[in-house]
């Protein structure tokens, strides 16, 4: 690091300054102690870094980000991280910005983020973002981790439930899943299912770490060593439990409210989207539909299995209009079996439609989050995107796994 | 920013002489008693100050040789914080790539202002059309 | 004494010339230093609110980037108010306001869209086609300005 505690972010870009969100960018960063900078650079280099890096395409800016690219692989600049960015629907961009990213991922070790932004990106939306390049710049020696050491514990407050889960010597001892109702509460509860599967007295516990929207309230309750946002642990935690540590994935969570898809290189995540503001995409979804169906959420999946999304017409990918769809079917002679399979289908397109359309899908591909674990969710996912997804072991654990995981690295210091 | 309504302006005077040197067009704006500052960059002399006086003084410097003293007006002052490497922590401004190509231009431009009353347009020379498949085809087979 | 929109828009030789034959250039600078001096600068370095791109739209529809949009909005006044137009083909590389190809795509094409006077000119590479240049672009601004005495 620079100096101090600040946090030196180079800023990569072909104009974000004439996209109207610069200002959201400045805040965002100020917000975390961090600093935008552009970054140093030959300018002689401008008239051959196409050739150079074996990109030529026609915009001079697209030239600039990969000669200021250059200039931190190098480091003619100094900085601590980079963040790459480019307008959203630029295909010209697109293309260089995933290029940029790889390459200063491969040939620094600096943490790089990318995104794409239109004129109504705002601060929020980046703080996510930043946040997460920040604490990877800052801790990059605990994201390294591969292997949980100790007696630890990580609980994920999500906004729908609260997973817990206790770990011994890189094995998962024990799991806690409560609803989410009052925060601390079920984080308490959470725990104590997890410690007594254990079999391990709260007091026993090395360390602690909390994740998710809850994890700075329950962190601060428990004492937690670590207080992470979901998408480094997340990414994490998956990518650990698939046994993909090393190398590319994507993770795509499905949360019950929101969802993540992300792109990970060597388990630290790089250009990520998140949604939440549509349930059309999200866990809620299926639980209409089994609630519809008249089945447990738990049987949806094998019931989708057996169906065939086919047979059913949907005019809407939207809770409202689409359940109504599944439902005028089942009138029209649909089997539940058909509506299942249509209902993950469904979420499965809405999460494209809205979040795979800005990052690669790098295989493997791991799905996590409960939804996961309905059958037909991973199956429609395959059948859209042509590939194989992984569905880990303890899939709706994700965040509390990485948590636990990350957080061994203050057994060490004990 | 001054906050108030005066038309300030920024314009860089990029010079190209044998017989006026940079030097010599800061001299004759420091002697001229207006209320503007100077800057002297690798590339040319910025003059900020308002409306009138910038383009008073400009059009002095422009007299001393006319044909080789170029100018333009420019959108940031000098040193602004938003936009300034010292500041920003690194990196030329955008602007910057660019004049300096034009700045390598200018002794043709110089050049070609010095001679246009004489100049006399030769006949277009227009660029060759691409070769046909057919003389392409022989010049192929003749290589081999 | 005529406007005239220059592209490059930023371009020193360009803007100096039309001065020194007796127009005023509609150069980006001008705009920019507009921007920039705008009570409270929101949006540093230059003054682009998420409100330009927006006026943008009278150029370029939403599905176009948000960047090219924001570029959009300072240039494509100066095209609107422009009396005639010198495009200089085949440049070298500007960057920043100039730096986004498809920007610069739409911004000739409008350029060529108004019924006013236009030339195109190649960027010169050699002294010869200097003087061919700087005499095409003298002789279009005299004849602009002869238009304006007939009339």
């Amino acid at each position: 690091m620079n100096n101090s505690d600040k946090v030196t972010i180079a800023l990569v870009s072909c104009g974000s300054e004439y996209a109207g969100i610069q200002k959201e960018l400045e805040s965002a960063a100020s917000s975390l102690n961090a600093e935008l900078v552009y970054p140093e650079m030959d300018v002689a280099s401008m008239d051959t870094i196409g050739g150079e890096f074996g990109l030529e395409v026609a915009s001079p800016d697209l030239r600039l980000m990969m000669a200021r690219a250059k200039a931190v692989v190098e480091g003619v600049a100094q900085v601590d991280a980079v963040f790459v960015a480019t307008c959203f629907r630029c295909a010209e961009a697109a293309i260089v910005r995933n290029e940029v990213r790889r390459y200063i991922f491969e040939d620094s070790g600096l943490p790089v983020i990318s995104y794409s932004f239109t004129e109504r990106t705002t601060a929020a939306t980046l703080l996510t973002r930043m946040e997460a390049l920040t604490t990877i710049a800052k801790s990059k020696h605990l994201l390294a981790r591969e292997i949980q050491e100790g007696l630890t514990a990580g609980i994920d407050s999500g906004s729908t439930t609260t997973k817990a889960v206790v770990m011994r010597d890189d094995e998962i001892i024990g799991e806690g899943w409560v609803p989410t109702i009052k925060v601390l509460e079920s984080a308490e509860k959470a725990l104590q299912q997890a410690l007594d599967q254990a079999d391990v007295k709260r007091e026993d516990l090395q360390s602690i770490g909390t994740t998710g929207y809850g994890r700075f309230l329950i962190g601060d309750h428990f004492n937690a060593d670590l207080m992470q946002e979901e998408i480094t642990v997340n990414s994490k935690g998956a990518v650990y439990l698939a046994k993909t540590q090393q190398g590319n994935a994507t993770v795509i969570d499905i949360g019950g409210m929101d969802n993540k898809a992300i792109s990970v290189q060597d388990g630290i995540p790089g250009m990520f989207t998140m949604g939440g503001v549509c349930a059309g995409a999200s866990g809620r979804f299926l639980e209409m539909t089994s609630k519809r169906l008249g089945v447990d959420i738990t049987e949806l999946g094998d019931l989708a299995i057996k169906g065939m999304q086919k047979n059913v017409e949907m005019n809407s990918y939207c809770i409202v209009f689409g359940i109504q769809s599944l439902v005028n079917s089942l009138a029209k002679g649909a089997t539940p079996e058909d509506v299942a399979a249509a209902a993950c289908h469904s979420v499965v397109e809405q999460i494209f439609e809205q979040q795979l359309q800005e990052i690669e899908v790098k295989e493997p591909l791991v799905l996590v989050g409960g939804s996961s674990l309905i059958a037909g969710v991973p199956k429609a996912l395959e059948e859209l995107l042509k590939i194989d997804v992984v569905v880990p072991p303890y899939a709706q654990h994700i965040g509390a796994v990485g948590a636990a995981l990350l957080v061994s690295g203050f057994v060490d210091k004990e | 920013m001054s906050g108030e309504d005066v038309d300030e302006i920024t314009k860089i005077m990029v010079i190209d002489s044998d017989s006026v040197l940079p030097s010599d067009a800061a001299m004759k704006i420091y002697e001229s008693d207006v209320d503007i500052t100077i800057k002297e960059t690798c590339f040319g002399t910025m003059v900020t100050g308002p409306r009138d006086s910038v383009e008073k003084v400009v059009a002095e410097v422009r007299a001393l040789d006319p044909n080789h003293v170029f100018v333009k007006q420019r959108g940031f002052p000098p040193g602004d914080e938003r936009r300034c490497r010292a500041s920003r922590g690194g990196g030329p401004r955008p602007g910057f790539h660019y004049l300096r190509n034009e700045v390598a231009t200018l002794p043709i431009i110089s050049k070609a202002l010095d001679e246009y009353e004489t100049y006399n347009p030769a006949e277009k020379k227009e660029s060759p059309d691409k070769i046909s498949p057919s003389k392409l085809k022989d010049i192929i087979e003749s290589e081999l | 004494m005529a406007k005239i929109f220059i592209y490059p828009t930023n371009s020193l030789i360009l803007s100096d010339l039309v001065e020194r034959f007796g127009h005023k250039p509609l150069a980006m600078m001008e705009k920019i230093r507009e921007k920039i001096t705008t009570v409270g600068v929101d949006s540093p370095p230059i003054n682009i609110t998420p409100e330009d791109p927006k006026h943008g739209l009278k150029y370029a529809s939403v599905e176009v980037p948000a960047g090219v949009r924001g570029r959009m909005s300072i240039v494509g006044p100066l095209i609107d108010e422009a009396e005639a137009a010198i495009i200089v083909l085949d440049s070298a590389s500007a960057f920043g306001c100039m730096g986004c190809a498809r920007a610069n795509e739409l911004t000739k094409f409008l350029a060529r869209q108004r019924d006013i006077p236009r030339l195109e000119v190649k960027y010169p590479r050699t002294e010869e086609e200097g003087k061919d240049f700087v005499y095409q672009i003298a002789e279009f601004l005299k004849s602009l300005s002869k238009e304006e005495d007939e009339e």
